[in-house]
């Protein structure tokens, strides 16, 4: 697990780190309270102890977005936990039972799983269950499963045919075993690279959610709201629409370079393959 | 990475919207309103079907009733009851005998004449076809009978008010007895307006109802367009694809409408009280101190300025102010924290504040949130899917402690009364205050819902945040748009356009 720094992972990694940085900070202090309505702040223009300005409540945009960081990350990691839990265990059987029924039945029903839009599968969940942070937390992590459950099936593929686990079986080992001595730790990178990626995807899905009005409760910020709310006032005040808008995809676009960054560093074979050319 | 890559598109888009939203100039309009014999207005709410005896919803008295639909009386922009198919009325001194004088020389619009028989035909429709809730209100009514072809007599059971305001609504809508077969497509009625066209899922055209007794309507044709998006309807005037938006949803958005030149923006009343629900059935708000705290924690003034942008008026207790016993009471409760507390007696409470998922309620609900925060109630919001699970929830199972609703239902104070209604208010002073004023006189009536209104406010059986205005932007030029939305339809009858 070794390489060289490329510009994607730097460039990745500053742009997920102020976002990372921003929702720690947001534990321990922000310049507001971000929820606290206060009519006399009204539209408070950018300045005077109000950074980026404040909304039509009168709430702290800079404050909001701070807090708002913290709930798209929460939001990424359990969607991509759930995602990752279920998934690769899934991939990794049928990728190591390719011939046997259970690998189909595991495929077939990924693939119904992967026709279904996640936005649905959300405000399905939002009318049967109330919407809130859990249920969009749970639809984005469900329908990333297949994304997961495909990659750990490719690689593991790959895994199986290699000299050192034809050794191992002929040594006696038993499946279990080589899941986890031989094919979890080879397909590991490709796994963090699909996190990074559908991190990505969590993120601008949550926003989709909230801006619908399916994710993040009120008052609690959230980025996706953050726009929802500012719409009406796009004519007057656009910065409103514009900070959290900037924010989704700096996050976005900070988690993509990331995943293409962290599959060059830790894919030594695709380095030196680009280095040939 | 296909995939990402339209997602980074849908993000680029929003951020693409909001970039452009700084400079919204235009290309069009400005020089010279077009004279035309056509109007449209913007709606929200589409009608399922034109027959409003068996569907519940607004959208369609709106669209139809004085409309293409008459009654006897119509209800005037200030609240008043004035006649339209009636010439006059009158009322026994026992005030349950009502004489109505039908004018002549009025037809439907199949051709068939409109007289006493149709009177009797479409009152006793009301018992024995429709199929609505509010029918109930004729449930006063003992017989209507006709004494000679331009003469009806109605006989109530006992002395009425809620009568003759009954009959300005839709339950008074005057049918012809041969034009009932197919309501839900084909409304035949008296009115200056028949059905032109209904491309469903877009608009209704109204056209000029060639055999129509009044004065002929100034706009021959009227289209209601209908937009499931208020931004989409904002867009359609902007760019001249209507001519008038019938009620602004989102009010901060009426600064794009600023300019004088192009636009008028009418700001009037409604029937429409955003209350601040309490359920009265279980704690804390089972106590009237708790109650009484929650209405003193709440800044209204506040709370109007930033959740729905200063429009609206605030009023206090259930009562409109274009109804005749209406008071100010918004002095009842100011704004007092300190009190609240007190109230409270330094308890601290977490209650469910379970919302529907309405822009007015999710706006509204962020600011009681804070507020009552403020005096140490932690209010939980709970957006709900409206209208089925919203109803389903908090109306049907009383499962909440707060909510907010815009209850929008003209002379509505009597659901205090139920102690069924989710509210779960129980205070029999406050029935026996309604029954006597409906069956006194009117000086009675108003004396008595005078006191039933401060009750209410009294015994903090709710807070009332708001009264919802009624918000019309229209394009220069456009005259007789009815400024308070306070009957159930909208009235086209005196549009005009230069």
């Amino acid at each position: 697990m070794t390489g060289r720094m490329n510009a994607s992972l730097l460039t990745g990694g500053a742009l997920v780190g102020v976002v990372v940085l921003a929702a720690l900070a947001s534990f321990v202090w922000t310049p507001h309270d971000p929820t606290l309505v206060d009519a006399a702040r009204k539209l408070h223009e950018p300045g005077g102890g109000y950074l980026l300005g404040a909304d039509k409540f009168g709430r702290d945009t800079f404050s909001q977005l701070m807090v708002g960081a913290r709930t798209t990350l929460y939001v990424g990691v359990v969607a991509v936990g759930i995602a990752a839990l279920l998934g690769t265990p899934l991939g990794v059987i049928a990728g190591m039972t390719p011939r046997g029924w259970l690998s189909e039945l595991i495929m077939r029903v990924n693939d119904l799983v992967f026709a279904f839009p996640a936005l649905l599968l959300a405000v399905m969940l939002g009318a049967v269950y109330g919407a809130d942070t859990l249920t969009a937390m749970i639809a984005i992590g469900v329908s990333t499963v297949p994304a997961f459950a495909r990659v750990a099936r490719a690689a593991t593929l790959q895994v199986m045919v290699t000299d050192y686990v034809l050794a191992a079986r002929a040594a006696g080992r038993g499946p279990g075993a080589i899941a986890t001595r031989h094919v979890l730790p080879n397909i590991g990178s490709v796994l963090i690279v699909q996190a990074s990626v559908s991190f990505a995807i969590a993120i601008l899905a949550e926003a989709a959610l909230s801006f619908l009005g399916f994710g993040t409760r009120p008052p609690t910020p959230s980025w996706g709201r953050m726009l929802q709310e500012s719409q009406e006032l796009l004519f007057s005040t656009p910065r409103l629409a514009l900070w959290p808008g900037l924010a989704i995809a700096v996050a976005v676009l900070g988690f993509n370079l990331l995943g293409d960054g962290l599959r060059d560093f830790l894919d030594p074979k695709l380095r030196r393959i680009r280095a040939e050319r | 990475m296909r995939r990402i890559g339209i997602w980074i598109a849908v993000g680029g888009l929003l951020l693409g919207t909001a970039a452009c939203g700084g400079g919204s100039g235009s290309g069009t309009g400005g020089s010279g309103a077009p004279k035309s014999a056509s109007l449209s207005v913007g709606f929200v709410a589409e009608p399922a079907n034109l027959d409003f005896t068996s569907t519940e919803g607004a959208a369609i008295p709106q669209a139809l009733l004085v409309n293409v639909y008459e009654g006897l009386v119509k209800l005037s922009q200030d609240g008043e009851i004035q006649p339209l198919l009636a010439e006059k009325w009158d009322v026994s001194d026992d005030r349950t005998t009502y004489t109505f004088t039908l004018r002549k020389g009025v037809t439907f619009s199949d051709g068939a004449p409109f007289t006493a028989d149709d009177v009797v035909f479409s009152l006793g429709r009301v018992k024995t076809d429709w199929k609505l809730k509010i029918k109930s209100q004729f449930d006063v009514v003992d017989k209507v009978e006709k004494k000679d072809d331009s003469t009806v007599v109605v006989t109530l059971k006992q002395p009425s008010n809620g009568f003759l305001y009954a009959m300005a609504t839709r339950l008074g809508a005057m049918f012809s007895r041969t034009g009932v077969s197919d309501l839900a497509n084909k409304p035949v009625g008296t009115g200056p307006y028949v059905l032109g066209a209904w491309r469903r899922g877009d608009s209704i055209r109204l056209e000029a109802n060639a055999r129509y007794w009044g004065t002929k309507p100034a706009v021959p044709s009227v289209t209601l367009k209908y937009f499931k998006d208020a931004t989409a309807m904002n867009n359609a005037l902007l760019t001249g694809g209507i001519d008038v938006i019938s009620a602004v949803q989102a009010p901060e958005s009426l600064q794009q409408f600023s300019d004088p030149n192009r636009f008028q923006v009418i700001e009037g009343t409604t029937n429409g009280e955003v209350v601040l629900s309490m359920n009265n059935a279980r704690p804390p708000f089972s106590d009237k101190k708790a109650r009484q705290a929650v209405r003193y924690a709440i800044d209204h003034k506040a709370l109007l300025d930033t959740a729905w942008a200063g429009r609206g008026q605030l009023i206090g207790s259930m009562v409109p102010p274009t109804d005749p016993w209406y008071e100010d009471r918004t002095g009842d409760y100011p704004y007092d924290p300190a009190k609240a507390k007190e109230l409270l007696g330094g308890k601290t409470y977490t209650v469910k504040m379970r919302i529907p998922n309405l822009p007015y309620a999710v706006a509204s609900a962020q600011v009681v949130k804070s507020q009552l925060a403020q005096v140490g109630i932690t209010a939980d919001i709970e957006p709900l899917e409206f209208p089925a699970r919203w109803l389903d929830v908090v109306f049907k199972q009383g499962d909440y402690d707060l909510s907010i609703i815009n209850h929008i239902e003209p002379r509505d104070m009597g659901i205090f009364a139920d102690k069924s209604y989710y509210f779960h208010y129980d205070n029999p002073q406050f029935g026996k205050l309604l029954a006597s004023a409906d069956s006194g006189t009117e000086q009675q009536q108003t004396d008595d819902l005078k006191q039933a209104a401060k009750l209410l406010s009294d015994d903090a059986a709710a807070d009332w945040l708001f009264l919802f205005p009624n918000l019309i932007v229209a394009k220069k030029g456009v005259t007789g748009l009815p400024k308070n939305a306070i009957a159930e339809s909208f009235d086209f009858t005196g549009l005009a356009k230069q």
